[in-house]
């Protein structure tokens, strides 16, 4: 890895021995690569009205016009047209699009990794509809064959390849599973040969939040359920996902799915994590080439489905609380109602943040960005945006339903020493259980 | 021939075929592509993809509330123009007439007073539109040279025909051939800029639509 | 009846009064825009004017603009007219023929060098030598270059003399050119239409005669005074095309009710002539008075620009063939262009899928 800044002073990281050449075919041939008629309708359908700045909460946050989200697709558009467009042969003969350059892929990195969680709130101002975030994670395929990702994500994807998960080795897990439950006093089953249910986890709920290990456990043996977690296939993050390596987002995505396969279970749990939830509940299919003999839900439907099967009682709690919507699972997920549903029976009266539901402003470290210590300062600013909402709903409590969500939340009222703990809703209904 | 004849010969003959030549060539680049459909299952409950991408199709014709802090000139000033330039090309019985004689069908029109005042309305909504795109930072720098053809394309027609209703700067015949002929470059430029949106827009919101209902989110 | 007698002489022999000359000149100087104080030096002129002697000259035409101008006048407006000139030479009405008849045209230019009016309806063919219209063995071509060497101008009576009119029609077999597309030394007034207004004919004839000069014409030679507005601006059911009223065929009850006609095809906005205003038969009706478009006949190439039916605001016929073709011309360049992207999509995976697995 190299960190470089360009001319105009914008910084980047350059990964593998490639000439400029090689590395912007590299990018180029992983754009064209992703045209087809969807992505191809949405890249000839803008009109550049600048309604998608207005949902952006980098933009929104600095004022920064770099960071309309439409702009952030350039040199994937002008692949677009010079390689896979309908006038792409005339463009080419007459020179009206030139190629793309390595300059412009290296000052890009910053737009299309740094200042883009993939949280998908410009595709709902889109009056167009273009899923721009969609194109986004699409011109991270390019960007990461040319070896054009920040270091961050790229140590990520290392380890990931050579452990299965960024957290921990998988001959680790098991261990780590069970001194968890020993931690916290649950009963834990790990590599059990047969269960109803595959419980997967997520990186930081084997480092920092290890207690949501045993909340599961806690919840799934209250219910008496047939369950496990499985050293062959645990990790539900799915960094190929986020750092564009579609290798690896299909290795990620076969593991916990043939897992889930061999050891005859009906339902995959994904973990308190929304990337997840993108990975392996709506595009799992396409990574893996066909049918999924799984149901795969997120750990937040699992809970809804605990509390309204009456399987579970939950104590109540008499308090308010706000609900930040993690990307990934409501806007992009449709998981809307199910944590509102379990907050309910929990008896808490929600607070509605002012963008809400769909319409919720990113935590601001989604799609890797937390990660990537290089974006932290629109980052913060971004968390300023979330912050003035929760202190204006007054809420008693913040809840969310996505680990890096709460990471980067957490991460961003300490930067500002502000007192509001961010809440697990799944530690919420574990610490709650009814006898 | 003078000019108006060329206009309403030659020039729209020549408009129309390679507005039907681009249009196809451009909608069948993109629909011919590979779609890629594998998809995991959907929601329980969700609705069939005909009427998520319908929903998607209409749902986006109105913006979010929390949208309008920013956009409320765009969306306000985008609905001015396009309403205008529907009522002014769709409700002016020559117009009318002009699409009859093409596809044979016809409705009423309004009378002409209207239409000259939503003209005018609509050619000052359009101005309004390029001195925003010119000095808003952000349009500033998503704008490419097709934003600007295609405003000028989409201008000329307004603007030639109000000046051919009020007889202003020339003859009848010429203002009207003008126009015509600003119709026949807005139709030639059409399939190759932006003003494919027109076509676009089903599509896009269409598959987004589908998308977002096959994943039970609200779009 | 002598030449060197005056126009009022002759009024008076005949017992026009003075008072019918004051009436023509202010009738004229309205007609011709001029200030009212004009029509009194008109008047005083016109008495005073010696008759105009006039050639007229008929090429490929059908008579009709002389008919126009013969049959259409009331009586006394028609009396003025012949008494303001001298009509030297008209195969029509003259009751001369042959050798006499063209010693007659050859006379009067001889005797009135210079100061004759060469009057020409009917368009001229240039085809084949011109071989398609000749009497007294010259070719109209030859007649005219002949007669108008001397004249003082040129007036191009119906849309045949100025434009080519229905001769010059397509295909155009005689190769038939307008009077203007000739001689390019003299003045040339056009007074187009099928057939003209008598009264735009007479006038500019009289103002001819009372100025000594040509009148104010418009770009295609068509005094202003006549032919400066459109059918459209001075039509009567103008309000109805203002607030959107039209007759969608000629027996709906839009037709019954006198609403516009531009849907069944007229051609009022794009013609200027005086039809609307000086109207017919001495200002009884005019087309669209009686129910039919203006079908544009006083506009060079009227007979080309598609039917009389079609409406303005229509494109010409004949237009299918040519987007059929450019429709499938774009099936096949968009399909082309797909199956490059999904050839180039495919041969990139492959180079990817090897470099990564190398």
């Amino acid at each position: 890895m190299t960190a470089k800044t360009t001319t105009a002073g914008v910084a980047y990281d350059v990964h593998g021995d490639m000439s400029e050449t090689d590395r912007r075919d590299a990018a180029m041939k992983g754009f064209v690569r992703e045209f087809g008629a969807i992505a191809a309708a949405h890249m000839e359908s803008c009109v550049r009205c600048g309604m998608c700045a207005n949902a952006c909460h980098f933009y929104v946050a600095t004022g920064e016009p770099a960071y309309t989200p439409i702009n952030k697709l350039r040199p994937f558009e002008q692949a677009y047209h010079r390689h896979a467009g309908p006038f792409a042969p005339i463009y080419r003969m007459l020179g009206i699009v030139p190629s793309v350059t390595v300059e412009k892929l290296e000052e890009w990195q910053r737009l299309i990794f740094d200042a883009c969680t993939l949280c998908g709130r410009c595709t709902l101002a889109c009056p167009m509809g273009i899923d721009i975030a969609e194109l986004i994670k699409e011109a991270r395929h390019g960007m990461y064959k040319a070896g054009l990702i920040p270091e961050r994500l790229q140590l990520m994807d290392r380890t990931t390849k050579a452990w299965g998960s960024p957290a921990t080795p998988a001959e680790d897990f098991a261990d780590i599973i069970n001194e968890a439950g020993e931690e916290f006093g649950v009963t834990m089953n790990v590599d059990l040969p047969k269960a109803d249910y595959l419980v997967t986890v997520a990186p930081a709920e084997l480092s920092e939040h290890t207690k949501a290990l045993a909340d599961v456990a806690k919840i799934m043996n209250r219910m008496g359920l047939s369950w496990t977690y499985h050293s062959e296939g645990f990790e539900a993050s799915n960094i190929g996902y986020l750092n564009g390596d579609t290798e690896l987002q299909e290795k990620m995505t076969r593991r916990i799915i043939d897992t889930a396969i061999k050891i005859g279970a009906k339902t995959l749990v994904l973990p308190e994590c929304g990337h997840a939830y993108g990975a392996a509940r709506w595009e799992a299919a396409r990574w893996y080439g066909g049918d999924i003999p799984v149901r795969v839900i997120h750990m937040t439907e699992f809970l809804q489905e605990a509390v309204n099967s009456g399987k579970i009682k939950l104590n109540k709690i008499d308090a308010t609380a706000s609900f930040h919507d993690p990307c990934q699972l409501v806007r992009r997920g449709g998981v809307t109602k199910a944590p509102r549903d379990v907050l309910g029976k929990l008896g808490v009266t929600v607070k509605e943040l002012q963008n809400h539901g769909s319409l919720g402003v990113c935590c601001g470290g989604g799609g890797g960005v937390v990660s990537n210590v290089r974006a932290d300062p629109i980052r913060f600013k971004a968390f300023e945006l979330k912050r003035r909402e929760v202190e204006d709903a007054g809420a008693d409590r913040f809840v969310t339903a996505c680990g890096q969500c709460r990471i980067t939340l957490t991460l961003g009222a300490k930067h500002f020493n502000w007192n509001k703990k961010v809440e697990s809703l799944l530690e919420l209904v574990a610490d709650n259980l009814a006898d | 021939m003078d000019l108006l004849d060329f206009a309403r010969g030659p020039a729209l003959y020549f408009a129309l075929a390679v507005f039907a030549l681009g249009t196809l060539w451009r909608l069948l680049g993109i629909l011919l592509l590979p779609w890629g459909l594998i998809r995991s299952p959907a929601r329980e409950g969700s609705p069939s993809p005909f009427s998520s991408a319908l929903k998607g199709i209409v749902v986006k014709l109105w913006p979010h509330k929390e949208f309008m802090a920013g956009g409320f000139f765009t969306f306000i000033n985008g609905y001015i123009f396009h309403l205008g330039l529907a009522i002014v090309v769709f409700l002016f019985v020559p117009h009318i007439l002009f699409i009859k004689n093409l596809f044979g069908i016809s409705w009423p029109g309004l009378p002409s007073n209207v239409i000259y005042a939503v003209g005018v309305i609509t050619a000052v909504s359009l101005i309004a539109a390029i001195a925003n795109r010119m000095t808003s930072p952000v349009l500033r720098l998503i704008s490419r040279v097709d934003d600007y053809i295609s405003w000028v394309m989409t201008f000329l027609p307004v603007l030639t025909g109000l000046l051919a209703v009020s007889h202003l700067g020339a003859r009848y015949e010429t203002l009207i051939a003008l126009h015509i002929l600003s119709v026949a470059a807005f139709f030639v430029w059409f399939p190759f800029g932006k003003l494919m949106h027109a076509f676009l827009f089903v599509f896009s919101r269409a598959m987004t639509g589908v998308r977002f209902g096959h994943r039970g989110a609200q779009l | 009846m002598s030449d060197r007698q005056t126009v009022g002489d002759i009024l008076a022999q005949r017992g026009v009064s003075r008072r019918a000359i004051l009436k023509y000149a202010a009738w004229l100087a309205s007609a011709m825009a001029l200030p009212p104080s004009a029509s009194k030096a008109i008047a005083q002129s016109l008495a005073a004017a010696r008759r105009q002697s006039v050639v007229w000259l008929s090429f490929q035409e059908c008579t009709g603009c002389t008919e126009s101008l013969t049959r259409s006048f009331s009586p006394s407006l028609e009396e003025m007219i012949f008494n303001l000139i001298s009509l030297d030479y008209h195969e029509t009405l003259m009751a001369v023929s042959g050798h006499a008849a063209e010693e007659a045209r050859l006379k009067a230019m001889e005797e009135n060098k210079g100061k004759y009016v060469v009057v020409v309806d009917g368009s001229v063919p240039l085809k084949d030598d011109g071989v398609y219209s000749a009497n007294a063995g010259k070719t109209n071509l030859q007649t005219l270059q002949e007669t108008a060497k001397d004249a003082l101008a040129i007036i191009s009576v119906g849309t045949c003399a100025a434009y080519g009119g229905i001769p010059g029609a397509r295909p155009n077999p005689t190769g038939a050119v307008s009077v203007g597309e000739i001689i390019k030394d003299k003045p040339v007034i056009n007074i187009p239409g099928c057939p003209p207004i008598a009264e735009a004919i007479a006038g500019t004839v009289a103002y001819l005669v009372t100025f000594g000069k040509v009148p104010d014409l418009d770009h295609l030679g068509r005094p202003k005074a006549f032919f400066g507005d459109t059918i459209h601006d001075r039509c009567y059911r103008r309000p109805f095309y203002d607030k959107g009223l039209f007759a969608k065929s000629f027996d709906d009850e839009g037709a019954r009710n006198g609403w516009c006609l531009y849907e069944v095809g007229c051609k009022g906005p794009v013609t200027y002539n005086a039809c609307a205003t000086l109207k017919w038969n001495g200002g009884v009706s005019f087309p669209i008075q009686s129910g039919h478009g203006c079908i544009g006949c006083s506009e060079p190439h009227f007979w080309d620009k598609g039917s009389f039916y079609q409406p303005l605001s229509t494109a010409m016929p004949g237009m299918g063939a040519g987007i059929a073709a450019g429709a499938a011309a774009g099936v096949a360049l968009g399909a082309g262009a797909a199956w490059l992207a999904r050839r180039r999509q495919v041969a990139y995976s492959q180079q990817t899928s090897k470099k990564e697995g190398a």
